[in-house]
């Protein structure tokens, strides 16, 4: 990346929030704008996979996946409250002030994956940085061959960005199954892991020429990525984006330092195969 | 390089040199106890400034890299927010730093100056510091027991990262060498002559003998270098360097090497925060928590297997192009659990080298 020395790569530039949506239980997605429009711009190269450092005055900076598509007119970040900085980002409300800085990250390659099929498998809240990608390949469809999401969520209330799954199991050229671990009045749909979803008659997963996306809590993604080996899926066809405590997002704080990759510059986008060799729990 | 020769009694007027040109210049001085410590050059303590001296228990590395740095403020007022960079670039020299300290210095560079985005705050202070290298040849005064810099590569004389660099020839006379355009300007001064190949004989032969009075000079890198990055040590091995950890973070915050920091946010004033950087250690539990409790590095000896890789593994010094150790020996007085630097890489050396796993035949 080009940069003179005059770039402060710690700056962040303030943004407004525009409105907030509920999402499930503790999870918001806060659309959001620069307030200096050519920032704006510039921050709209962004590609699907890549992050933001989210600045909350006087509370501190976390690093955010970058949900909406590059494709997509809006900006906005879906965010968990779990620690301070989300938590402070949760009582903002339209109008009030933050700050943004990034895009980071090495982001998923999608060029590299034109005339390939698609697979997406998404546990909770690892749909959030799977958006991006999800809606970028349906926004350029003819680039690829078949196109799968499988969303799990632990009930149904908690099954991500409803919208979009309705719109994605409406859409011609678009397989989109979901399921939940716990079953609900007027559930109709599956229950079980999202693995379970792989065995239905309905469903069958390509292998060959077929990049996996996995995204999801820890077990979920141990599981998964189990299922796709013995399904044949080769350990560099499975991508995945992993999370680390951060506190630059440019390669010095050091926080997210594992093996011999800086999951902010390096990552956070990396093949199944290179994550078994950074040596740490996922 | 060029060198020139100087009068023992002379050279304390190089930080007179550098404090004409503006910089604050900081040099050794010694406590009241055994201890010495780097401060600020004044009218008043000017003639107490030490050249043969125990290298001090914190690296001069705060002059580049504060324990607490401010990076910005954020200023709120009638509903809009300021933020304003904070930046501090003192024309600065450090006189007297040892040659391991300077390598240190060179490492952060390359750290924060060289790889995909350079450091702004880093960038600032570094650009108008001059350093003023001391070459370690007294064995009763420089030479600690724990020094190891002739095992990583760095010492006794370092061989560049300086601008200027002194050497006790012992008879009354000190060679200086300039390794930049801001030091060979200082021959410009009458105190500073030409000298005769004898002088540069005279340097070989003190290198030489100096070089004799290392004690830990037993660090086997380049065999632990490679068990590292390649993957060989047992875990074992680690446990038992992990066990020995009291996960105190001394060793990361006495290393001239060291890098990582955390950020974090503080109230100023009624209408201002300030977002300041402080010095981490990847020793803490708390280093890799992420919000919400989740540790991938949960027992202390992957924290320590951490510290160690990322400073020996072959990766790393490839693109750093040197190893993020430079044998200064202050882990080692620090560390309660005798797991600084040469023992862990006596530790891994011997483990693994007598490890079944690793003896290639098999039948």
């Amino acid at each position: 990346m080009s940069q003179s020395s005059s770039d402060n790569i710690y700056l962040p530039k303030t943004a407004v929030l525009e409105r907030v949506v509920d999402d499930i239980p503790e999870v918001k997605t806060f659309y959001w704008r620069f307030e200096d429009p050519a920032a704006q711009n510039d921050f709209k190269r962004f590609k699907p996979g890549q992050f933001a450092q989210v600045s909350l005055f006087g509370v501190g900076e976390f690093p955010a996946s970058l949900p909406p598509s590059p494709t997509e007119s809006e900006t906005f970040f879906t965010v968990r409250q779990v620690g301070s900085c989300t938590a402070a980002l949760h009582q903002l409300h339209p109008g009030d002030k933050f700050a943004v800085r990034g895009p980071y990250g090495n982001g998923f390659p999608m060029e590299q994956y034109h005339g390939k099929n698609l697979v997406f498998v998404a546990g909770g809240i690892g749909m959030i940085p799977l958006r991006s990608c999800i809606v970028d390949a349906i926004a350029h469809r003819d680039r690829y061959q078949s196109i799968q999401i499988f969303h799990g969520a632990k009930t149904p209330r908690e099954l991500m960005y409803q919208k979009n799954l309705d719109e994605w199991k409406n859409a011609a050229n678009v397989q989109c199954h979901v399921t939940v671990d716990r079953s609900d009045n007027g559930w109709k749909g599956n229950v079980g892991v999202v693995g379970s979803l792989f065995k239905k008659p309905d469903v069958k997963v390509p292998v060959d020429n077929t990049i996996a996306f996995v995204c999801g809590p820890p077990i979920m993604f141990r599981f998964v990525i189990r299922d796709l080996l013995e399904m044949g899926f080769k350990e560099n066809n499975i991508v995945s984006t992993l999370e680390r405590y951060m506190k630059c997002g440019v390669g010095k704080c050091g926080h997210c330092c594992i093996g011999v990759a800086y999951i902010c510059v390096d990552g956070p986008v990396f093949t199944y195969e290179q994550i078994k060799k950074l040596g740490e729990d996922i | 390089m060029k060198a020139r020769i100087i009068d023992s009694a002379d050279v304390l007027k190089i930080v007179d040199l550098l404090r004409a040109q503006g910089r604050e210049v900081i040099a050794p001085f010694r406590g009241r106890g055994n201890d010495t410590y780097f401060d600020a050059v004044t009218d008043a303590n000017r003639n107490d400034v030490q050249i043969h001296f125990a290298n001090p228990a914190y690296p001069p590395k705060r002059y580049v890299l504060p324990h607490i740095e401010s990076m910005m403020k954020f200023h709120r007022h009638d509903g809009q927010i300021d933020i304003e960079p904070t930046y501090e670039q003192p024309p600065r020299a450090i006189f007297g730093i040892r040659s391991c300290d300077a390598a240190g210095i060179w490492h952060l560079d390359r750290f924060y100056l060289g790889r995909e985005f350079r450091d702004t705050y880093y960038e600032q202070r570094r650009k108008n510091l001059f350093l003023v290298n001391i070459v370690c040849t007294d064995p009763e005064q420089d030479i600690a027991p724990d020094c190891f810099c002739v095992c990583a590569d760095t010492g006794p004389a370092a061989r560049d990262y300086f601008d200027l660099q002194l050497m006790d020839l012992g008879n009354g006379e000190f060679m200086a060498v300039a390794a930049t355009a801001a030091g060979e300007s200082l021959f410009g001064d009458p105190i500073f002559r030409k000298g005769t190949p004898e002088h540069l004989e005279k340097r070989r032969e003190i290198l030489g003998e100096t070089r004799k009075h290392f004690k830990t000079a037993t660090s086997w890198f380049p065999a632990t270098v490679r068990y590292i990055s390649q993957g060989n040590v047992l875990d074992k091995t680690w446990e038992e360097i992990g066990n020995r950890c009291m996960e105190c973070g001394g060793c990361t915050y006495v290393c001239p090497a060291c890098t990582c920091f955390t950020v974090s946010d503080r109230q100023t004033g009624p209408d201002e925060t300030e977002r300041v950087r402080i010095w981490d250690s990847c020793a803490l539990a708390g280093f890799t928590r992420m919000a919400g409790g989740f540790n991938p590095r949960r027992a202390v000896h992957d924290r320590r297997n951490r510290r160690f890789f990322r400073k020996l593994a072959y990766y790393f010094i490839q693109r750093e192009l040197a190893m993020a150790c430079v044998g200064c020996g202050r882990c080692v007085s620090v560390c309660h659990g005798d797991i600084g630097m040469p023992s862990v890489v006596e530790m891994l050396r011997r483990a693994t080298a007598e490890s079944d796993k690793n003896e290639p035949v098999k039948q």
